[in-house]
């Protein structure tokens, strides 16, 4: 084999067309860390911190973050960092094992394409308001009730500069967020330096909530424990291709305690103190009333270049996916088309639904009821099913010859888990009203739903699959199975 | 699925999923999380729930 086409395949490997070898990867545990850390502080710690503030105040805030966030990350990164940091499988690729190739199409639509789409109309929405800020302390006139223009016409000009700078492909992503991560926590060091020097650390956690929606303080807690375990688990689309990078699994695993927990706690916390003292959760807010003109600008300047790099970031790697999964149709289609195609629902949620960036918090729950129920089905399959061991070959056949055809590509039993998981998730903790159960106050909403979800995975598996020839589970003491026949 | 480059890229890919099968048919695999993480994750994750749910989590 020539070294181009050697080159070619590693590539290949790369963007997960196959499994990377051990001595392909590129990431230690300092370099994952550093890469997990940059990623988890982004400007969505603002907006989690400012949302957990409208519950809760900082003193109970701080441990809605920790618990919150320790319970989403560790479930999140044991069904993926942990099979596809072992293996070097790209995630949707090793989700076939569970859903079928068809099947694990329709998850990347359900968690990486819709979560992404909305992603960008909140991040855009957020440039929005940090030039109306800016406009506001520039011209050095009071803040307007409502959202302006402005906001309007800022959240879709960062859409199209987002969709630009996409398509430009890679090495630009890679120049701007080098900067970003850094002066982010600069911002949060300046901010925490700024409310220190008006509030005591006893004042600060003596603060009240911002917006208590009930009278059962109980019940706010647990929300705002919600609102962190989502913010844990809206890492599950992502993660188990970060931790393909990685040397080895306990790379690929323990890091993320460093990133998107330890430094998506600290900035949180930060966020929850900004929000708890300026009296908005709205991170723009902060950053036009916490220093004065010069902090202002410079600060709401970056929020709104670090919003852009978010969103490039999201949607480069959805769409990269979206190619990948989706066949030829996709795959032949011109790569600035697909962009511009992509953003079409991110405007309209901006020009219709633009409530979705004080409602943030609504959308993020939302996403954990779906990302929930996933990680409950692949611990369960990976785990306790496959016992840890994959074939490999099951997941690269071709779907008539593969194990993992189940029916027509879907894996019904899957299917009806992950139908299961979201809908306790609903009955328990509603997230459009917040309407709940005397249950929710004990155990949340997506612990059930993790586990029914893993439950219902497990028990109808082995009640059929194994009679029905599915997905080529081990039985007794057999380690895999071999092919069996569809339906 | 004839041309050179498809045999090539065929190739390629059964020689990573070999690599996988030798790792998968020793006796350990290397970098794998062993007995001892497991218990200090779940150490970790139950001391920062209890401790920070008794600190400031009760209303």
């Amino acid at each position: 084999m020539s070294p181009s086409r050697e080159q070619e395949f590693r590539l290949g490997a790369e963007r997960g067309d196959t499994p990377l070898l051990p001595s392909e990867r590129v990431w230690g545990f300092w370099g994952f860390a550093y890469a997990n850390s940059a990623l988890a502080v982004a400007t969505w710690v603002f907006l989690i911190g400012g949302a957990t503030a409208l519950f809760v105040g900082p003193r109970q805030g701080i441990c809605a973050v920790v618990i919150g966030n320790i319970i989403g990350v560790i479930l999140a990164g044991c069904s993926t960092s942990l099979p596809c940091g072992k293996y070097g499988v790209e995630q949707f690729t090793f989700l076939r094992s569970m859903f079928g190739i068809n099947g694990s199409r329709l998850v990347y639509v359900l968690s990486v394409v819709v979560l992404t789409m909305g992603w960008l109309a909140v991040l855009g929405l957020m440039c929005g308001r940090a030039l109306d800020n800016l406009d506001t302390l520039v011209q050095q006139r009071p803040a307007g009730a409502g959202d302006g223009w402005l906001v309007t016409a800022g959240g879709l000009l960062a859409i199209v500069l987002a969709a630009a700078v996409a398509m430009r492909g890679p090495d630009m992503i890679r120049r701007l967020s080098a900067v970003i991560a850094p002066s982010l926590i600069l911002i949060m060091l300046a901010l925490m330096y700024l409310i220190l020097q008006r509030f005591s650390i006893g004042e600060l956690l003596a603060m009240p909530a911002l917006q208590l929606p009930f009278e059962d303080p109980h019940v706010n807690f647990m929300i705002a424990v919600e609102i962190n375990i989502a913010a844990g688990f809206s890492w599950w689309p992502y993660l188990g291709n970060l931790s393909r990078l990685c040397s080895n699994q306990r790379t690929a695993f323990w890091p993320n305690l460093v990133g998107i927990f330890g430094a998506a706690s600290l900035g949180e916390t930060v966020s929850l103190f900004a929000a708890s003292t300026l009296g908005s959760s709205d991170p723009t807010t902060w950053m036009r009333l916490a220093g004065g003109m010069g902090f202002g600008v410079v600060a709401l300047s970056f929020l709104a270049l670090a919003n852009l790099t978010g969103m490039v970031n999201i949607l480069y790697t959805a769409v990269i996916g979206l190619r990948q999964l989706a066949g030829e149709r996709l795959r032949a289609m011109r790569w600035g088309l697909l962009i511009a195609l992509f953003c079409v629902i991110p405007v309209a949620i901006v020009l219709l639904l633009p409530g979705i960036y004080d409602g943030f918090f609504i959308f993020l729950v939302w996403t954990s009821a779906l990302n929930s129920a996933l990680a409950g089905i692949g611990i369960a399959d990976y785990f306790f099913l496959r016992r840890q061991r994959l074939n490999l070959r099951h997941l690269y056949a071709a779907q008539g010859e593969s194990a993992l055809r189940f029916c027509k590509g879907f894996n019904p039993i899957a299917l009806v888990a992950l139908v299961a998981g979201f809908a306790i998730y609903v009955v328990v903790f509603n997230p459009q009203t917040l309407a709940n159960t005397h249950f929710f106050r004990f155990v949340t909403a997506s612990l059930p739903s993790c586990l029914l979800a893993g439950l219902v995975h497990y028990g109808l598996t082995r009640l059929l699959a194994a009679r029905l020839g599915w997905g080529g589970y081990p039985q007794g003491n057999e380690r895999t199975l071999q092919a069996g026949p569809t339906c | 699925m004839n041309s050179e480059v498809d045999v090539e890229r065929a190739q390629d890919l059964d020689r990573r999923l070999r690599a996988y099968e030798e790792l998968q048919s020793g006796q350990r695999w290397p970098g794998a999380l062993t007995t001892t993480d497991c218990v200090a994750l779940a150490v970790l994750a139950l001391a920062l729930v209890v401790g920070f749910y008794l600190w400031g989590g009760q209303p």
